[in-house]
């Protein structure tokens, strides 16, 4: 368990406690000292652990665990350890381009303004339709993935901007940076979970 | 001025009440990591500490009603 929230949850334990004196001796708030501590831990202690709670979630909601905690997700979570360089989600994660750790957000989130909390609003989406719904089955991304979020890391690196495949036609940078040709579905980079054809490949051996 | 005390009170432990079950709620969500605890969290946890948040003000406001003027 994560220090904070060893700290937050003894935070919640002593705001438990002290709410428990004063249910069990609601008179000691007659005295001006019993007012304050009313104030202190009826409200102000609550509002804390709520506000470090759900920012809490809201940090551990980025997590690549907690993406592939649903079930649905099981066999995205697996085509990050197939061992071939040209599945693109398995290059990133065991090649450390993206945080291990939050390896779904990272790519996934959206690098616009209010990307992270459409991206959130997105994952309200997936729990509903996990616990309430049925899942599309082959699971698709809601648009067609932006360049956007490939060049939040990728503009400006020498290996995109120098490398022979980009360079060789001059028009093909141009067109990347401006989203007309897709990183992804115009046949260059296509390969990217492909989790419905995991029964033939081989995984990586330093898969945990 | 007693009947004032006793409902002041009375709502000071609802309020105590709906916030306890609400932090054991959101510790519950927090050791268990799946994302219908996030929900959790947010609907049940965050609506009866709210509501508790509420019941302590409410409580505040209607003790000043209920004390007699001297």
């Amino acid at each position: 368990m994560h220090v904070p929230t060893i700290l937050l949850l003894s935070l919640i334990v002593l705001s438990a406690v002290l709410i428990g004196v004063l249910v069990a001796r609601p008179s000691v708030t007659a005295t001006r000292g019993g007012k304050i501590l009313a104030f202190l831990v009826l409200f102000l202690l609550p509002s804390l652990c709520m506000t470090m709670g759900v920012s809490s979630e809201l940090e551990r909601s980025k997590s690549t665990e907690f993406c592939l905690s649903c079930h649905t997700m099981a066999s995205h979570g697996r085509s990050l350890y197939v061992d071939d360089p040209a599945y693109l989600a398995a290059a990133h994660f065991q090649n450390h381009r993206v945080p291990a750790d939050q390896a779904c957000y990272t790519c996934h989130t959206n690098y616009a303004m209010f990307g992270g909390f459409r991206a959130k609003f997105n994952g309200l989406h997936h729990v509903y339709v996990q616990y309430f719904g049925k899942p599309r089955d082959p699971i698709r991304v809601y648009d067609p993935y932006n360049n956007r979020e490939c060049l939040h890391c990728h503009l400006g690196a020498r290996s995109f901007e120098e490398g022979a495949v980009h360079t060789a036609d001059p028009d093909l940078l141009p067109a990347v940076k401006a989203n007309k040709m897709s990183c992804l579905s115009s046949g260059c980079h296509d390969v990217v979970h492909n989790a419905d054809q995991l029964s033939n490949v081989k995984f990586w051996k330093g898969a945990k | 001025m007693k009947a004032a005390i006793g409902g002041l009170e009375k709502r000071l432990r609802l309020a105590g009440m709906l916030l306890i079950i609400g932090l054991l709620v959101e510790a519950i969500c927090l050791l268990w990591a799946r994302p219908l605890a996030f929900i959790l969290l947010v609907c049940a946890g965050g609506l009866l500490c709210a509501a508790g948040i509420v019941v302590f003000l409410y409580s505040l406001v209607s003790a000043g009603e209920e004390t007699p003027k001297r």
